[in-house]
């Protein structure tokens, strides 16, 4: 079944777009459904592998909302690939987590959490993944500086 | 000299900072705090072909309690930097610091907010080795370096 009929068959009001990018269909949805979308998309048109979840930043770009949230499927039975992308609002960076439909999902969205501070409702256990506990802000994010905001320097000097 | 002539034979004088730091010179035991290429470096400086036992520096230890050389070779991130500092606080005195390359020294290319500019903004470095990476005979320049200045310092500087 073709992921986007099948997408837009159900969800019409959500799609924002289609297309096809390398033989590989992308859809662009709203955030407020996505977690029937994913399962649709699991469940009906056979996508049954979340190779990755990751997140844009469009910053000042004029696109629809700042964020992008981006899942990569691939179906191990079809072997075809497809791409999901909905957008989050920078006012409120927050969308449902995939984690209950993919067990791929969790340390994904940990990371975009970590990075791009989008949070994911319902996630188990959302923390973050990659940089320490007590780091304050989320570095991928256009509008952070690149040196950072002086956590580099942020430790103690050794006194014999 | 003079006194050797009036003690039997088999005795010689010395005094006992040269003794002690002729000991410690030639016996190093680095810890290596390797964290990226460097460190392959480091595994060639002390495999056979260029083989730092030949300075009495082969007996790697892992654990800082053991040793008295950190060579830290690699970039030192944000997250690593705490396990850096803990690590060195747990070696005994005497110790020395070898920061080797690039990334340790400055940074290397890798100014971002998770990468430690230096390391000797937070702990004390006795010699920097250029390069990135280095060769294994700037790590055997280094080493010899470490040697000298055990040599110079007085063992009352060291507790």
């Amino acid at each position: 079944m073709d992921p986007i009929e099948a997408v837009k068959a159900k969800y019409a009001d959500q799609v924002l777009g289609t297309g096809t990018h390398a033989g590989q269909p992308w859809i662009d949805v709203k955030r407020d459904r996505i977690v029937d979308i994913l399962k649709t998309l699991r469940d009906d048109v056979g996508l049954d592998m979340l190779t990755d979840l990751t997140a844009v930043d469009h910053l000042n770009q004029g696109l629809p909302e700042r964020f992008a949230v981006v899942y990569q499927f691939y179906s191990v039975k079809d072997n075809v690939r497809a791409r999901v992308k909905a957008w989050v609002p920078e006012a409120d960076p927050t969308i449902d987590s995939a984690s209950a439909l993919y067990r791929s999902a969790p340390w994904a969205e940990r990371e975009v959490w970590d990075l791009y501070g989008i949070k994911f409702n319902g996630h188990p256990d959302l923390k973050r993944l990659m940089l320490p506990e007590n780091y304050e802000g989320h570095p991928l994010r256009k509008d952070y500086p690149l040196t950072g905001r002086g956590e580099r320097m942020n430790f103690p000097r050794y006194v014999p | 000299m003079g006194l050797e002539s009036m003690l039997p034979d088999g005795v010689l004088t010395s005094r006992i900072e040269a003794l002690v730091n002729w000991g410690r010179k030639n016996s190093l035991w680095p810890m290596p705090f390797g964290t990226a290429c460097c460190a392959i470096e480091l595994m060639g400086t002390l495999s056979s072909r260029y083989d730092l036992a030949r300075f009495g520096a082969e007996v790697i230890r892992f654990s800082p309690r053991q040793a008295d050389l950190m060579i830290v070779s690699g970039r030192i991130a944000l997250k690593m930097m705490p396990v850096l500092l803990k690590i060195w606080e747990q070696m005994p005195e005497p110790k020395w610091c070898i920061s080797m390359g690039a990334c340790a020294s400055c940074g290397g290319i890798f100014d971002n907010y998770a990468m430690i500019q230096g390391i000797d903004r937070f702990i004390p470095v006795d010699v920097y080795i250029p390069g990135c990476p280095p060769r294994p005979e700037s790590v055997i320049d280094a080493v010899m370096e470490i040697q000298k200045k055990v040599e110079r310092e007085s063992i009352k500087q060291r507790a």
